[in-house]
């Protein structure tokens, strides 16, 4: 059996025509290809990359119908409106933010935060003209389900727009950009879809595990909303007087904890801040291992991490910060039991960190960061 | 690729009896909220809070 596989006696001149008495076709066949690929290449490669982007644009295309009706179905079957929804949300889905210009950045934070706030108000503001009687828990799903509908639509629109921009010029180095990015935009787009069952049925996701502790251990002592969406409980812990914060549960909001920190600090000497948040994991890191650090753990545009150092700045106050890791699906979509099981370990932490950085006597705010759906306090 | 199972996510939820300790883990049914008292417990008298709401994902 082996002595029929033996390659040995080949004679490559033979097999390739290379020999003095050279084969002319099979000098064609040689160079052929090589004309073809000197002149054609480019077209050859976009013919290939584009089969590929074709049908990441196809499901990002299904993903942006799925998303808005499954937003239009919801409306309809928790809100019981008179009139048909579907052409005022499909107006709301075309909304579009401009942000402010940043050719000189002073001021850049306060202009971003009023844009961005303004849009909030004003989606909340025309979700509630829907139905005037909605409940705050069901207009920040809504609200929640709009956003991600609308995010799915714009990716789609600029990814195609790239794609048809490269096709229509024969642009080949125009596609290469988008071919490197798209797996990204892919994973990102992939996550928002599949958070949707979660928001409309409320449970907590993967960065709900700050609210999650910190809604913990205000259990069972007084709550007051201090800012927008954001609730306060007063506690004390081995004779620290503790300032428990975090978003008003259980709905879909991640409050505002730069407002509400900034009214404690105007009233109270605090010593120290410790915020808990869903970090992103690198790759190769172990999803739901959690990590402690210094500086402010939130995410957002910016402008909350910027008021909240600020704050700190000014008066002078340490930031300690716990994170638990997890991937970007894993922070959107329905908290799993890795991350879920946690929260008593993180608590834990939070006690310790207390314990070996304050003194009896001294005050502590607690901020449990991320978005708090499906936890309440 | 042509033969990879297809993931789905089922929801569950933990409950937990404050008196005996007692831990329940039950599918997810909607309406149910972290920290919410939920049912009798089994072993005791005593009304079970929901301690957890996860995801565990299976292949299909």
């Amino acid at each position: 059996m082996l002595s029929l596989l033996d390659f040995t006696n080949l004679d490559f001149d033979q097999l390739f025509g290379m020999s003095d008495d050279t084969n002319p076709l099979m000098m064609l066949v040689w160079i052929l290809p090589i004309i073809l690929f000197v002149f054609y290449g480019q077209r050859i490669q976009l013919f290939v990359t584009s089969g590929e982007i074709k049908k990441g644009i196809k499901k990002l295309d299904g993903f942006k119908e799925e998303s808005r009706d499954e937003l239009i179905s919801y409306v309809k079957k928790n809100l019981k409106l008179e009139n048909d929804p579907t052409k005022k949300i499909d107006r709301f889905l075309d909304y579009f933010t401009i942000m402010p210009v940043d050719m000189d950045p002073n001021g850049i934070v306060d202009k971003v935060q009023h844009i961005v706030r303004s849009r909030e108000d004003y989606t909340r503001e025309h979700i509630r003209s829907l139905s005037p009687q909605i409940s705050n828990f069901e207009l920040t799903k809504i609200q929640t389900l709009l956003e991600i509908a609308s995010s799915l639509q714009i990716i789609y629109k600029i990814v195609n727009h790239m794609f048809l921009t490269a096709k229509k010029q024969n642009n080949y180095p125009l596609i290469l950009p988008l071919q490197m990015i798209l797996p990204f935009i892919m994973e990102q787009a992939e996550a928002m879809n599949e958070a949707i069952p979660a928001f409309k049925t409320g449970q907590p996701v993967g960065d709900g595990i700050g609210p999650m502790v910190v809604g913990k251990m205000m259990l069972d002592h007084k709550k007051e909303i201090t800012a927008f969406q954001t609730a306060l409980a007063k506690t004390d812990f081995e004779g620290r007087t503790l300032f428990l914060l975090k978003a008003e549960g259980p709905g879909s909001t991640v409050g505002r904890p730069a407002d509400a920190l900034e009214t404690i600090v105007s009233g109270t000497k605090i010593d120290i801040i410790i915020m808990i948040d869903a970090a992103l994991k690198m790759e190769g890191e172990d999803s739901a291992s959690v990590a402690q650090g210094f500086g402010a753990a939130i995410g957002g545009v910016g402008t909350e991490r910027f008021q909240i150092e600020a704050i700190t700045t000014s008066k002078n106050i340490p930031v300690f910060s716990i994170v638990v890791k997890q991937s970007v699906k894993e922070a959107i979509t329905l908290m799993t039991k890795e991350i879920a099981d946690k929260a008593d370990d993180t608590r834990l932490q939070v006690y310790e960190m207390i314990r070996e950085n304050t003194k009896s006597g001294q005050s502590v705010v607690v901020i449990g960061v991320g978005n708090t759906v499906g936890v309440p306090q | 690729m042509m033969f990879s199972k297809k993931k789905i996510t089922i929801a569950y939820t933990v409950e937990k009896c404050p008196k005996c300790d007692m831990i329940r883990k039950r599918a997810f049914t909607e309406g149910d909220v972290l920290f919410s008292e939920s049912s009798k417990c089994n072993s005791c008298d005593g009304i079970s809070v929901i301690e957890k709401i996860f995801g565990e994902s299976i292949e299909q």
